[in-house]
């Protein structure tokens, strides 16, 4: 009896023999590391495009067409810059939600009027980019720049871009419509 | 035919209002733009401090979220953080006042299974000023976190408190034995 005790005894003490150097440590070490002068910062100017009345299914560009819109780096690291659009909402009726026009996520300017509906399409265009030329502007986020893993905005630069919209082939006229464009950047 | 008359009706209301108002530029930085976390174990938490600097002369309200980049986009090496919620923000939002700065208290904390071992992750923290602009610039921070190997065996007073209970159990259990050997012993 004796014997079966010790040896249970034992085999208690042998299995916490690994957990002996967790008691001894007083602290794990974690290593936290940020530099702490790196500081990213975008400003976008200007922030707004007062388009007035709309007509349906029309094209509007923003003037000057593709340096309309200034995206300078006013931080200290270079970064990549991306963009996502949204639906424009009507807001008057205090919701946003009883009347809308859908961002278009794909290409659809060509197709037929009765699948456009009440869809809007948004492009980018940057200056000096003509490969891409204009680029269409979806809810998710895509590149603004670089495109293709080219060169990141440096600390000071600055990019100009411009606007495209096209309007839904239908809507409901008198209604102030809003919508947001998100640019967003991060160090490259 | 209904469908013309219904689309020259609209046209000719050309009443839709879009984006109506100018606005300034937004002007905010994040610092650091980087932050790395490593040897974090599962069961552990980590925090670091970040600063939102308000460069603009009116107040702005800011918003934290984490984002889950593309893996194009992420640090190579890095996989998709598994789980947003893991993150928190104290505060979630804040309001920095003009030409001031605002600190916000990242915690970051891994659940104790042996699945998040030995992992590196890339995660973004998403900093949004509140706005009503047609463009609206975001700053990213990078949030790189890489776990250590091993669990931690958990903490110190469960390991205690286990090993407590375990003694008092195996004593209990001795001085039953010892007591109904001696019972037995007696009645023979």
């Amino acid at each position: 009896m004796k014997a079966g005790i010790t040896s249970v005894l034992l085999a208690i003490i042998l299995a916490l023999i690994p957990c002996l150097p967790t008691l001894a440590a007083d602290t794990a070490t974690v290593t936290i590391t940020m530099t702490g002068v790196d500081e990213i910062s975008i400003t976008l100017e200007p922030t707004e495009w007062p388009l007035g009345d709309v007509s349906p299914d029309t094209e509007y560009l923003t003037s000057p067409p593709i340096d309309w819109c200034t995206l300078t780096n006013t931080g200290n690291v270079s970064v990549n810059t991306f963009i996502e659009g949204k639906d424009a909402r009507w807001y008057e009726d205090g919701t946003g939600k009883n009347y809308y026009w859908t961002l278009s996520n794909t290409n659809e300017s060509d197709v037929d009027d009765a699948v456009r509906g009440h869809k809007y399409m948004l492009w980018f265009r940057v200056h000096g980019d003509t490969d891409r030329g204009y680029v269409l502007i979806t809810e998710g986020e895509s590149e603004f720049w670089p495109p293709n893993g080219g060169s990141s905005i440096d600390a000071g630069d600055y990019k100009q871009f411009g606007l495209k919209l096209l309007t839904p082939t239908f809507l409901y006229g008198g209604r102030e419509m809003k919508t947001t464009i998100t640019i967003s950047a991060v160090a490259a | 035919m209904i469908r013309r008359i219904k689309l020259v009706v609209l046209v000719a209301a050309l009443l839709a209002v879009f984006l109506p108002s100018f606005a300034l530029a937004q002007n905010f930085g994040v610092s650091p733009a980087e932050v790395r976390i490593d040897d974090l174990s599962p069961s552990e938490e980590a925090e670091f401090e970040f600063t939102i600097r308000n460069k603009d002369d009116i107040s702005h309200i800011f918003t934290m979220t984490t984002y889950n980049p593309e893996k194009s986009e992420r640090r190579e090496g890095r996989a998709e953080f598994p789980d947003g919620s893991w993150i928190s923000f104290s505060p979630q939002e804040i309001e920095v006042a003009a030409n001031s700065k605002g600190t916000v208290r990242v915690t970051v904390a891994i659940p104790s299974n042996q699945e998040w071992a030995g992992k590196d992750w890339e995660v973004w923290i998403r900093v949004a000023p509140e706005s009503m602009d047609l463009l609206v610039a975001n700053c990213y921070i990078r949030f790189l976190v890489s776990t250590s190997k091993s669990v931690e065996a958990g903490s110190k007073t469960v390991l205690i408190v286990g090993i407590v209970i375990g003694i008092l159990l195996l004593g209990y259990g001795a001085y039953y034995s010892r007591r109904k050997a001696k019972l037995k012993h007696l009645q023979r």
